[in-house]
């Protein structure tokens, strides 16, 4: 049961139980929040967040960090919904090709170049985000094939819906490609000590823009069918996916220090911030709850993994223990329980 | 003799001094070429030098400008960003129009005091905890959002009367935005090339372990410049709102993203250490006659945005030249 | 075939005298056309790094089913050959020939399709993933889907042929201790199937006992015919294990030789060439009470109960190997290691480790040997880098005199031997011995009773800078300063130390006087401590 709780692909799972069950003890007999059409909408906009999740977290696992998933999530949107009047698909591919042509461009500079992924991401975020507003002149677009946005959002065996269904499939092919995948190894080890892997004879010069154009393309994957949900794009909309998409892949196991999470577990991010949404949506908290909460959470995960919290709360113990516990014995217990 | 103890940086602000390696030169060759051509479009352009001056050009990045000054200290200190000086900048404008009701003295020191506070506590998350600064900022956007939303309920702040007409005026001759930019930009190189804070600082984004071992604290060195980042970021929420006579959260929609791109295109080094406040305000300022130039060529906006981030990619692209030696 | 002509060679080399100068005919005598089917050999390597020379034309031949053992001081060019070899740095003249063909190795995967296989001082596991994932990481062998029987069978096998089955296949590196993670990172090297296997210091954290079962791994690679290149400081490993030894100094390499007739003092004279006595300063006399006192220091999993007492005006020296606590130590009274325990007076007074700030406050100056990650502020001018710890002194109301700043730099300048011409150059276009002034410019003229604690002082220094940094030293012994090092080099112990202790596995093993100090004893205690301390 402890081993459970430790896994930390599992933990996100323990919390999405924790918080049914919060929501079902508020609910109480009125069967009002536990419904299909709740569950439908949960998955919708699991669709909406989970692949920029997705990508962004395969980027946090070499510990690296993509911020150019909003840009790309903008402008992917728009050229699906421009090239993709006649045949939806030829948008859709067309979009995926701008993703991953240029994750693998910001990868291949980061290696080439020795920069870092932060640097280049913004200037990539800024970019795009400018590119979209070139392709869409400024405006809001709209799609013309409303069957389309129809079909993508029409329910799928009551609580599924096309889009949803596609991203949970980009997360089952990951999850089986990280698990299973020599290459998927080679990403973890990347993202533990890339020296390490490196001078282990994993090439990790290869990693970095594979990865990137990965997290490129679940973005603009994201973005194309998102718009053509809505039946419209621009330039601006989109880019305040980053944050809630960063929330989830922490709250789903990833590690800033990179090396850890798992696909599976980044489900269980974005369900559990999808629930949370939807759940304080029904009880009627207005909306800016919800950031407070992804902000703490977010907060909270950054100072727990930071890298002074062991020496400043080491200094606190013992400030602590020498301050108000016998003062002479004191140092010395300090001394002894951190050399256990 | 006083020529001589002047830092490099404030001697020649927008010089690089001129590096031995080859590399290093090719990048200030490249930097020179780029200013060159950019002073040819701008001269080839009828109406460039009649209908804009500079003194407008200054004018309409004042703002923008003082943001990208507090952002400076940020990167400077080896932080790289804060996604969340937007939001501080808008909640210290609601606060002063909140208080200014007691008075406008009142009211600005508040609202300074409240941006410093909101960027201290990252400042210490980042500098005592060593907390990913990204990822804190980003957390603090998401809070402070949604704190104030839920305490304003989304609506502005109006204020009963003109308090902040003084703020409004102009200062001698000067708009008072302009000028308040303008003595934000003084004050802080004189804070970066002057004092002691100013030097540990670029000790600490140069080279965290080194400036621990050397004996420094550069925990409160990073607070510090979250500190002075708040403050900046608050004057210019303190200014904006006094101009719109109103407090909203709208107030600083996209500052984050133009004052990182007025700081890197200025020069300033994005892993720390190296840069200025002068720069950043050539940053801006570059930044201001590239979008005039696109406008007068009959460019529009959007092709601006794209302009930007193009500009912004190839700078951090070419900050790699100086470094790799 | 090649068990046989190993034999010949080694029944050549002990006829012969032992040869004690440069370049000898034994290195002469592997060249090509010989009899020796080597495996790979390396035909007169360059690599320099900035001014400083790493290796210079060495020519090496390695025979098939051969241990060869290379001994060199620290910066001897030893992990520069063995980063050549494993495609880490590229040489700058010179190359590389496996089954007597020149290769190029850009790549350490290329090394790995050549056959070549390393265990680097450094470990290259990921802490992240599993032994398993970690023995396999890397291999040419291991298909895309990656979780195989048989590949997990051959781990599980390499690791009980050293005597590890207990680890765990599934656990994460990052539960293991670090001699089992070493022993993984060996089990890694015997199922890479490779033709030559190099191990650069592979035993520093083991136990005797796991030693003796990765030799006996050893020989039966050796038996197969594969070739060992076995890289130590341990010199009574080299007796027991290698067939020949090839010698390095300062980046060449002195000879290539058989263990036969070769006794232990004349290794250790090979490794270090005549000592150059007047490179080091005479001795200083300590005066007055101790300005240093260290009492039951612990650092959790480093360091057990170590005490010390440092005089004014003398050099204490901790001497011992990568990994055995020295290092940390120094870092540890700098204030760096924060949960460091232990009683610690300075002039008397108690200081509270954990805290850098307090330690300057009271005095304490660092220099760090790794002048990158911890030394110099490689973009900021060498003016500031010399003022770094000073600004205090030289500023009213928080604002800088520049004036006052600049005559203390030029001064700290002159006296560290930079010239003041370069104050307004950046850090970074300095050379290493440069940069390492700037370091101990910083900590000159502080306060009286000041303790300079210096961290491998001269690592990466050429020789002219590092006579010029031992003359340094000695100034600050001349101001009152107690000066502690923590060093790994022999020549730099024996030569500057007033006073030396040694260190093994984070215990305190010997204390000598100048006069009673010895290269053989040093070795003897850093290597290989005897059960009694004096």
């Amino acid at each position: 049961m402890l081993a459970l709780v430790a896994n930390r692909s599992v933990r996100p799972y323990l919390l999405l139980v924790i918080i049914a069950v919060a929501l079902w003890i508020f609910d109480r007999g009125r069967g009002q929040f536990f419904t299909t059409a709740t569950a439908f909408s949960v998955l919708q906009q699991f669709a909406t967040i989970g692949p920029i999740a997705l990508g962004l977290g395969l980027s946090m696992i070499i510990r690296e960090f993509d911020l150019s998933v909003g840009g790309m999530l903008s402008l992917s949107g728009c050229i699906a919904v421009l090239t993709g009047a006649h045949y939806p698909a030829l948008g859709v591919a067309l979009a995926v090709l701008c993703g991953l042509v240029w994750g693998a461009f910001q990868g291949t500079m980061m290696v080439w170049l020795r920069l870092g992924s932060i640097g280049v991401t913004l200037g990539g975020l800024l970019t795009l985000g400018g590119l979209a507003y070139v392709v869409t002149g400024n405006l809001s677009i709209s799609y013309p094939r409303m069957d389309v946005a129809l079909a993508v959002n029409n329910p799928v065996l009551h609580v599924f819906s096309l889009r949803s269904l596609v991203a949970l499939a980009a997360f089952l092919a990951a999850a089986f490609f990280m698990a299973r995948t020599r290459a998927g190894r080679d990403v973890y080890a990347t993202g533990s000590d890339r020296r390490a892997a490196m001078v282990a004879g994993v090439r990790t010069a290869a990693i970095l823009p594979a990865v990137f154009a990965c997290s490129g393309m679940l973005a603009a994957l994201g973005g194309a069918l998102l718009s053509y949900s809505l039946a419209a794009a621009s330039g601006v909309a989109l880019t305040d996916a980053l944050v809630p998409a960063t929330a989830s892949a922490i709250i789903g196991g990833v590690s800033l220090t990179g090396g850890k999470g798992t696909p599976i577990g980044i489900v269980g991010g974005v369900l559990v911030l999808c629930l949370l949404s939807a759940g304080l949506n029904a009880i009627g908290t207005p909306p800016a709850v919800q950031d407070v909460v992804t902000g703490g959470v977010l907060l909270a995960v950054a100072i727990a993994d930071a890298v002074d919290l062991d020496p400043r709360l080491f200094a606190m113990r013992r400030y602590w223990a020498e301050m108000f516990v016998r003062p002479a014995e004191s140092v010395r217990s300090a001394d002894t329980s951190a050399a256990e | 003799m006083t020529d001589q103890v002047l830092p490099t940086a404030l001697r020649y602000p927008w010089r690089v001094p001129l590096p031995h390696s080859r590399r290093g030169r090719t990048l200030v060759a490249i930097r020179v070429a780029a200013l060159l051509a950019l002073i040819a479009i701008a001269a080839a352009t009828p109406g460039f030098f009649t209908a804009v001056s500079l003194f407008s050009l200054l004018n309409t990045t004042s703002f923008i400008g003082c943001v990208a000054v507090g952002m400076t200290f940020i990167t400077l200190s080896g932080n790289i960003m804060s996604f969340a000086l937007s939001v501080t900048l808008s909640t210290s404008g609601i606060v002063f129009m909140a208080v200014l009701p007691w008075g406008l003295p009142i009211a600005f020191l508040v609202a300074l005091a409240f941006g410093a506070g909101l960027t201290g506590i990252q400042g210490v998350a980042v500098g005592y905890f060593r907390a990913n600064p990204v990822i804190v900022s980003m957390a603090a956007l998401a809070l402070i959002t949604g704190g104030a939303t839920l305490i304003t309920q989304g609506q502005g702040v109006y204020p009963q009367g003109d308090a902040a007409a003084a703020l409004k005026g102009r200062l001698l001759g000067i708009p008072m935005p302009l000028a308040a930019f303008i003595l934000t930009v003084v004050l802080a190189q004189i804070v970066l090339s002057f004092t002691r804070f100013g030097r540990q600082l670029y000790m600490v984004g140069s080279n965290w372990r080194a400036a621990l071992a050397a004996g420094l604290d550069p925990a409160r060195i990073v607070l510090g410049a979250y500190i002075v980042a708040g403050l900046c970021t608050a004057l210019a929420g303190i200014l904006m709102a006094a101009r719109y006579s109103s407090g909203d959260l709208e107030l600083g929609l996209g500052y984050d993203y133009s004052a990182i791109s007025a700081v890197l295109v200025g020069g300033t080094a994005i892993s720390g250490g190296e840069g200025s406040a002068i720069r950043s305000l050539v940053g801006a300022f570059l930044i201001a006659v590239c979008q005039v130039l696109l406008l007068l060529h009959g460019f529009s906006t959007q092709i601006q945005y794209l302009a930007i981030g193009v500009i912004v990619l190839f700078v951090i692209m070419l900050q790699t030249l100086a470094d790799a030696d | 075939m090649a068990k046989k002509s190993g034999v010949n060679v080694t029944a050549a080399y002990t006829a012969e005298a032992v040869p004690l100068v440069a370049r000898d005919a034994a290195a002469d005598r592997d060249e090509p056309g010989g009899n020796v089917a080597s495996a790979v050999a390396v035909r007169h390597l360059s690599k320099s790094f900035g001014p400083i020379a790493a290796l210079k034309d060495v020519s090496l031949d390695i025979g098939s089913g051969e241990i060869r053992g290379i001994c060199g001081e620290n910066g001897a060019g030893k992990s520069t050959l063995v980063k050549i070899l494993t495609g880490v740095y590229r040489p700058d003249a010179g190359n590389v020939l496996i089954g007597g063909a020149a290769v190029s190795v850009a790549t350490p995967r290329q090394a790995q399709e050549l056959g070549i296989a390393i265990v680097a001082q450094e470990l290259s596991l990921c802490p992240d993933l599993s032994v398993e994932d970690n023995i396999w990481l890397g291999s040419l062998h291991v298909p895309f889907l990656h979780k195989r029987p048989d590949l997990r069978r051959r781990a599980a096998e390499a690791l009980a042929l050293l005597g590890a089955g207990h680890i765990d296949l599934d656990t994460p590196v990052t539960n293991l201790s670090m001699g089992e993670r070493q022993l993984v990172e060996i089990a890694r090297l015997l199922t890479r199937d490779a033709r030559v296997l190099i191990l650069d210091e592979p035993t520093a954290t083991l136990t005797d006992i796991e030693i003796e079962r990765i030799f006996a791994a050893l020989l039966a690679v050796k038996r197969e015919g594969r070739s060992v290149v076995y890289i130590t400081h341990r010199l009574a490993e080299v007796y027991a294990i290698c067939d020949r030894v090839s010698v390095l100094r300062n980046g060449e390499l002195v000879t290539t030789t058989s263990l036969k007739g070769l006794d232990r003092s004349a290794l250790i004279e090979l490794m270090l060439g005549r000592p150059s006595d007047e490179m080091y300063p005479e001795e200083a006399r300590a005066r007055g009470a101790p300005a240093l006192v260290v009492e039951g220091m612990s650092l959790p999993g480093i360091v057990n109960d170590f005490s010390m007492k440092v005089h004014r005006g003398e050099i204490l020296c901790i001497a011992g190997q990568v990994g055995s606590g020295a290092a940390e130590i120094v870092a540890a009274l700098a204030g760096l290691v924060h949960d460091a325990g232990g009683r610690v007076t300075v002039n008397g007074r108690p200081l509270k480790l954990g805290s850098s700030v307090r330690a300057a406050q009271r005095g304490i100056m660092f220099v760090s040997g790794d002048r990158a990650a911890e030394g110099v502020f490689r973009r900021l001018s060498v003016l500031q880098n010399l003022v770094a710890t000073r600004l205090r002194d030289h500023s009213l109301l928080g604002f800088l005199r520049g004036g006052a700043l600049r005559k203390a730099a030029a001064h700290l300048a002159a006296r560290v031997g930079i010239d003041r011409r370069r104050l307004n150059a950046r850090a970074e276009e300095l050379s290493g011995g440069n940069q390492q002034k700037l370091a101990f410019g910083r900590s000159i003229e502080r306060q009286a009773g000041a303790i300079l604690l210096m961290n491998e002082p001269t690592r990466g220094i050429d020789v002219g800078a590092r006579a010029e940094i031992y003359r340094l030293m000695r100034g600050f012994c001349e101001d009152g300063y107690a000066l502690v090092m923590a060093s790994s080099d022999l020549e730099e112990i024996v030569g500057v130390g007033d006073v030396v202790i040694t260190l093994y596995r984070g215990r305190r093993i010997g204390h000598y006087r100048r006069s009673e100090v010895s290269m053989h004893r040093i070795v003897a205690d850093i290597t290989h401590p005897r059960e009694t301390t004096p």
